[in-house]
């Protein structure tokens, strides 16, 4: 059991995750304070959520891009519906609104995808492109900041808060929850549903699948339903944290995103990821980001220290695979 | 993937051009969007056949145009390279500053061209340097070519930034905007290039044999590697080529802004371009050098046509960020209806 754990590649990523913590801490001791936690983890909260929708497509051997413009879409078209019938109630509405309009998204991408036989990749960027002009030609093409006032102090909404001796009171962001809630859904989801195995089954062996009476269609279908959804939430939840909305949010995102599940390890073929590797990737991105700032280094070479540090630790899961390969078959059955 | 159908011709009669172009239906469909839109821009607006407009067009699309070549011959292989846009930035800024530090004010003409030549092989060297380091972590260390250019983006981004602190630099010799602004024989130097090095990337993927192999690797790296050739080898240099396509573009944005600058293009310069090699159906181990030229077109004369129709409409610039996805979605369609036709 424990042999298991320590070959596995969440125990690499975490391994690499508490080596740059205990860097970046012995750089700056401020690093390991809980407030450094909490802020971490509320630039995350949002990165989760569409992690944890784009992994069960991964998962089934897509690639997909469009998340991020459907969780700009949905936002900012709620929002300005909202505001344009002066609502100025609570965040619920917000919700219920973009998740539903997330889902039409989604289900357009699954559509296009199982109806015609397309890649996910080339589905999602048409849609990619398509909803970020819908959005900045129809609905609207600059920031709103008129919150209304149900939703005013929301983004102060803490679980937990803690003082701090130098930067004040700080707190851990209620929304924290729904990662926490969304990770386990997706987790029960992927392994204990029988679409869930569907979804492993495809990425494995698609023909495979269909022989085994897999219904390839509706688990596609269902599969970007979640990641439609999950991208709404993502997209009205950012809004509400930073306090306006933004038309062109995460526009420059989805390869972050991407590039975190894939250093969870998530295979591009398809057939492997989990949702804890997925946790720990987006973490470790997001700790490179934020973590940077407390090392010292001066802001315009900030960028050059993190693509270096991205290139190292890209390498390391990659050189150990390829040690893996180089042993033989029987290593790798042993390992799963 | 959908099999590629050859339209099979009496042999005698293909000139050897033809058979080198390889027309195939892709190439007649987006022949045929060509001129449906130009039909329909031409209608509505007729200043778009106008010479000025054709002209701003030639000079507008060899950037994303060899960028695209750029991405394309990776996709070939079954990766991706997302660092041709910083790639090319960091090409631009590093010319750049060559030319502010070392180039003396008082130049004469002879000298001015030796120094932007020096330039230009410098920007050229850093498309080369940047391909190595590629292929290296692709092709040698074996790292995921999505992640792997990811983080060389970040890389290279980063060391522009840190050169210029975030700031566009500027203050070129003038001699050095020839190549982004003047015409010769009343075509856009630009487009020249542009056209070139479509014709020497065609030449490379279907005559020779670094070609085959870069397509054999693409459509099944296990049985080429089984077959004598050394993938790491043609990986490293497709990444290479790749480099040096994307400096060139540098050196292009360099000499039409006659500023090089971390921000130029960004993400959506690097989608863009993927977008284009979609269009164009290039997929692993498949691709026509043809149709990605001709898709580059289709997506300049929609950005050009709205952007004349919509004048004077709030957001006008955005909506052609809709009508290539929606025109991409319809051709995915036809495409369907096409071969499933085809099959049966």
């Amino acid at each position: 059991m424990l042999r298991k754990v320590i070959k596995s590649n969440e125990f690499v990523i975490f391994l690499i995750l508490v080596f740059l913590s205990l860097v970046v801490g012995t750089i700056n001791p401020a690093f390991f304070s809980i407030s450094t936690v909490f802020d971490i983890l509320r630039a995350a909260i949002v990165y989760f959520i569409m992690a944890f929708g784009l992994l069960p497509i991964m998962i089934a051997g897509g690639i997909d891009i469009s998340f991020v413009a459907i969780a700009a879409v949905t936002s900012y078209a709620t929002h300005m519906l909202l505001i344009k019938y002066g609502y100025q109630g609570g965040i619920v509405p917000y919700y219920l609104i973009a998740c539903t309009m997330g889902l039409l998204a989604g289900l357009l991408n699954g559509f296009l995808v199982t109806r015609f036989n397309l890649p996910v990749f080339n589905v999602s960027l048409a849609t990619f492109t398509m909803w970020y002009g819908f959005n900045l030609f129809f609905v609207g093409a600059t920031s709103n900041f008129d919150l209304p006032k149900g939703t005013v102090g929301y983004y102060a909404k803490f679980l937990i808060t803690s003082q701090d001796p130098l930067v004040g009171t700080t707190g851990l962001h209620e929304s924290i929850l729904y990662v926490v809630v969304i990770g386990i859904f997706i987790w029960w989801f992927l392994k204990y549903t029988t679409i869930g195995r569907g979804v492993y089954a495809i990425g494995g062996n698609r023909e495979v699948a269909i022989r085994s009476g897999f219904n390839v269609t509706m688990i596609m279908l269902v599969i970007f339903a979640i990641m439609g959804i999950l991208s709404a939430i993502a997209g009205v939840t950012q809004a509400f944290l930073s306090r306006y909305f933004n038309p062109v949010i995460f526009i420059g995102q989805p390869l972050d995103v991407l590039a975190a599940v894939i250093l969870g390890g998530a295979s591009v073929t398809g057939g492997r990821g989990s949702v804890i590797g997925t946790a720990l990737g987006v973490l470790l991105i997001q700790l490179i980001n934020r973590t940077l700032i407390l090392t010292g280094i001066p802001v315009e070479w900030q960028k050059l220290v993190l693509g270096i540090i991205l290139i190292l630790f890209t390498s390391i899961p990659a050189l150990r695979e390829r040690r893996i390969k180089r042993m033989g078959h029987t290593t790798e059955l042993l390992q799963e | 993937m959908t099999t590629r159908p050859k339209i099979s011709l009496p042999k005698e009669r293909l000139t050897s051009f033809f058979e080198a172009a390889y027309i195939d239906s892709q190439t007649l469909q987006l022949i045929g969007v060509f001129f449906v839109l130009v039909i329909f821009f031409a209608a509505i607006d007729k200043k778009f056949l106008s010479s000025q407009s054709i002209t701003s067009m030639g000079f507008q699309l060899p950037e994303l145009g060899i960028l695209s070549l750029a991405m394309m011959l990776t996709i070939l292989t079954g990766g991706i390279n997302l660092s041709v846009n910083a790639t090319s930035n960091l090409a631009a800024v590093l010319a750049g500053f060559f030319m502010l530090k070392v180039v003396p004010p008082d130049a004469t003409g002879v000298q001015m061209v030796f120094y932007i030549g020096i330039a230009l092989l410098i920007a050229l060297l850093v498309g080369l340097i940047t391909g190595i380091i590629n292929g290296f972590l692709i092709g040698y260390i074996g790292v995921n070519p999505i992640l792997a250019t990811l983080a060389t983006m970040t890389f290279f981004t980063g060391i522009s930034t840190g050169l210029t602190g975030g700031a566009t630099v500027t203050g070129f010799p003038e001699s050095l905007a020839v190549i982004g602004h003047e015409k010769l024989l009343g075509i856009p130097i630009p487009f020249i290039i542009f056209v070139l090095l479509t014709i020497l990337t065609h030449y490379l993927l279907y005559r020779t044999a670094f070609g085959f192999k870069l397509r054999m690797l693409g459509s099944n790296p296990v049985a080429s590697e089984f077959s004598a050739i050394e993938n790491k080898v043609v990986l490293m240099k497709t990444y290479v080529l790749s480099g040096i396509l994307s400096a060139i573009t540098g050196i292009l944005i360099m000499s039409r802004t006659m500023s090089a600058a971390i921000e130029y293009g960004t993400t959506t310069y690097v989608l863009l371009t993927i977008l284009i090699s979609v269009l164009a159906n290039v997929v692993s181990g498949f691709g026509n050098v043809i149709n990605v030229f001709i898709s580059i077109i289709i997506l300049q004369i929609l950005s050009t046509g709205f952007h004349m129709i919509l004048a004077g409409i709030r957001g006008s610039s955005f909506f052609k960020d809709f009508a290539w996805g929606v025109l991409l979605i319809l051709i995915f369609i036809v495409n369907y209806f096409v071969y499933q036709r085809k099959r049966s």
